[in-house]
């Protein structure tokens, strides 16, 4: 009799278990649908139908790796991966210590701090775009261009600026680190705030100067947070589209077209879906690396924290 | 006492200040900080003078402050820069992206971090694990499938009953409510609320829905704040996405028309630079609201996942 009724509970309780479950993936649907559409099936689909003949924006044909070989042989494709690495680069070389070296200065101001914060975030309330086109009325060639005013003051001539093959990319990785400096100097403050007084006290007493601290106290405190911000960006700056898009199109002379420039251009500019999806695709595979390494550091340095 | 504290905290402290080595490494600081104010805003400033200038002053006149600026002469030229991208309709258009992104995105973010946090049905593990995943799945290879996906949604069959999302702004809102990251704060966030809260609710006869919007969220307004933020900031400045799929005029977001516009004909160029200072004024009054939340919020995202 007891036992029947242990055994009748035992079911009920599972079929509660049951419900609460299945209450809970309802709640949980809506995530997972919109995940499914805007991520998982368009990337998945983009690996499928880039080994797949296409008609306008139509998988017509199994080719298998036809659309990679045609990308690879395509005049730009070394170009375009130079050009690529160049921005990589040039972003490193220009946006990269800029802002983590601003934060720190503004981190040690004794007044007029939160004013200068915001005075070094307000280009990022310029939208991308807008931001862009206005680097470009900078950067005009002809002496209406802020930067050739300048020149112009000192009697030099007018310079061309983005008309320069050579330096054309600098240029807009110049730009590129005007609106995006304030996004990372926000990450580094955040980071420089929650290193210890006690540290610098330490380090003052043991004789250090300001240089020093800077060099061991600060550079080690914060240095998880500099490198997977250093890798972040190289992932970021890998798939630059918007830049050479607005700024260039691509020129002088395909000087600046980047890959995720050129996928846009075969995507929907050329009617080339398929050729857009394979070099996505090679872009992806490298990309993945840099990603699984980044949270492999993460891990670790959060673990250290 | 906080306040001291504050002052000591950073690499400089009281006694360096007194010294002259100290002293003359923080002018030169100082010194940095006013230059790197002034390339923050001095290409903006300079934009919205030229934009005020008159189309021949451009060229003939390479002085900073444009000649004859009169207020009724300045009220024409705004009056002509809202005219030229349709400032209030676009402006409306594009709050009505952001609002939708932001109501889209705390829903089904906020809802799938209850779950992932509290709720915990069996495959929940299993669900995080590819949610984490996604956060380092590259978006580049995305952009042509997405694309071809929203020309018949959503099972991209073309069998009766699909839809067609070019011209609307489903692929904004789904696009800003597909993100791990937000779900990853959210279920951080209902991670933090004390347990104790939930079983007194449940004890008390409360139902998940009733857990949900009268525990939950109440407790979690910073994250929520800070979520529609983040998200209100990427509809006002997203691009790409909208470039490719509002087609029609009258619906494109302001950077999508002021894109569009820079390469239309017969367009002057001083009004088009009031327009790019025009297309930020809408961010810039989101910030002026909301400075505390945007300034200090990456500590908010710096919460661990």
């Amino acid at each position: 009799m007891a036992q029947t009724e242990k055994k009748k509970s035992v079911s009920i309780r599972r079929k509660q278990r049951l419900i609460n479950d299945l209450q809970a993936w309802v709640w949980l649907l809506p995530a997972v649908i919109v995940l499914y559409l805007m991520i998982w099936r368009p990337t998945v689909m983009g690996g499928v139908w880039s080994l797949f003949k296409m008609k306008g924006y139509k998988p017509v044909e199994f080719i298998g790796l036809k659309n990679f070989f045609e990308v690879v042989r395509d005049t730009n494709f070394i170009p375009m991966l130079i050009n690529t690495l160049k921005y990589v680069v040039c972003s490193l070389v220009v946006g990269f210590i800029p802002p983590f070296l601003l934060a720190v200065m503004v981190n040690e101001l004794r007044c007029f701090k939160n004013g200068m914060k915001t005075i070094i975030y307000l280009p990022a309330v310029v939208p991308g775009v807008a931001a862009l086109l206005m680097w470009s009325y900078i950067y005009a060639p002809d002496h209406t261009g802020l930067l050739n005013m300048l020149l112009g003051a000192f009697g030099m001539e007018p310079y061309g600026w983005l008309m320069d093959e050579k330096l054309t990319i600098l240029y807009i990785i110049v730009s590129m680190t005007w609106s995006g400096c304030a996004g990372a100097m926000l990450l580094y403050f955040s980071s420089l705030q929650s290193v210890t007084t006690e540290l610098y006290e330490a380090a003052t007493i043991d004789g250090a100067g300001i240089f020093r601290k800077f060099r061991h106290v600060t550079i080690p405190q914060v240095g998880g947070v500099l490198l997977l911000q250093l890798i972040q960006q190289i992932i970021s700056v890998f798939q630059v589209m918007e830049q050479p898009m607005a700024m260039t199109g691509g020129g002088p002379n395909n000087a600046s077209i980047s890959i995720g420039f050129q996928i846009y251009r075969y995507g929907f500019v050329n009617g080339r879906a398929g050729h857009a999806m394979a070099l996505s695709v090679i872009s992806f595979i490298f990309l993945l690396c840099l990603t699984a390494f980044y949270f492999k550091l993460q891990k670790k340095i959060e673990s250290n924290l | 006492m906080a306040k001291t504290r504050e002052q000591n905290a950073g690499i400089f402290n009281t006694y360096d200040l007194k010294k002259t080595g100290g002293k003359l490494i923080y002018g030169i600081m100082v010194a940095i900080l006013i230059l790197a104010g002034i390339v923050a805003l001095f290409p903006s400033i300079w934009i919205f003078m030229m934009g005020l200038k008159d189309t021949q002053e451009i060229y003939a006149n390479t002085s900073f402050f444009p000649e004859n600026l009169t207020w009724t002469v300045f009220v024409e030229r705004l009056a002509e820069a809202i005219q030229l991208v349709e400032f209030w309709k676009m402006s409306f258009n594009t709050l009505l992206v952001s609002l939708g992104s932001v109501a889209m995105t705390l829903f089904v973010s906020g809802m799938g971090g209850y779950v992932i946090s509290r709720l915990k049905p069996r495959g929940t593990k299993l669900i995080f694990i590819l949610i984490v995943w996604t956060m380092m799945m590259p978006g580049q290879i995305r952009t042509v499938p997405l694309f071809i996906s929203y020309l018949s949604f959503p099972f991209v069959a073309e069998i009766p009953g699909e839809v067609s999302l070019i011209n609307t702004y489903w692929p904004m809102w789904l696009g800003a409510a597909a993100s791990c990251f937000n779900i990853i704060l959210f279920k951080n966030q209902f991670d933090s609320i004390s347990i104790s809260l939930v079983e007194a609710a449940k004890i008390d006869g409360c139902g998940n829905g009733r857990i949900f919007f009268n525990i939950m969220l109440p407790l979690s307004v910073p994250t929520i704040l800070y979520i529609s933020i983040v998200t209100m900031q990427g509809a006002w400045s997203e691009f790409f996405n909208g470039y490719l799929v509002l087609t029609e005029r009258s619906i494109q977001t302001l950077p999508v028309r002021v894109f569009v516009t820079s390469t239309a004909q017969g367009v002057k160029q001083n009004t088009y630079m009031l327009c790019l200072i025009l297309s930020s004024l809408p961010m810039l009054i989101l910030f002026m609201l909301f400075h505390r939340q945007m300034i200090g919020g990456a500590n908010v995202g710096g919460v661990k996942g």
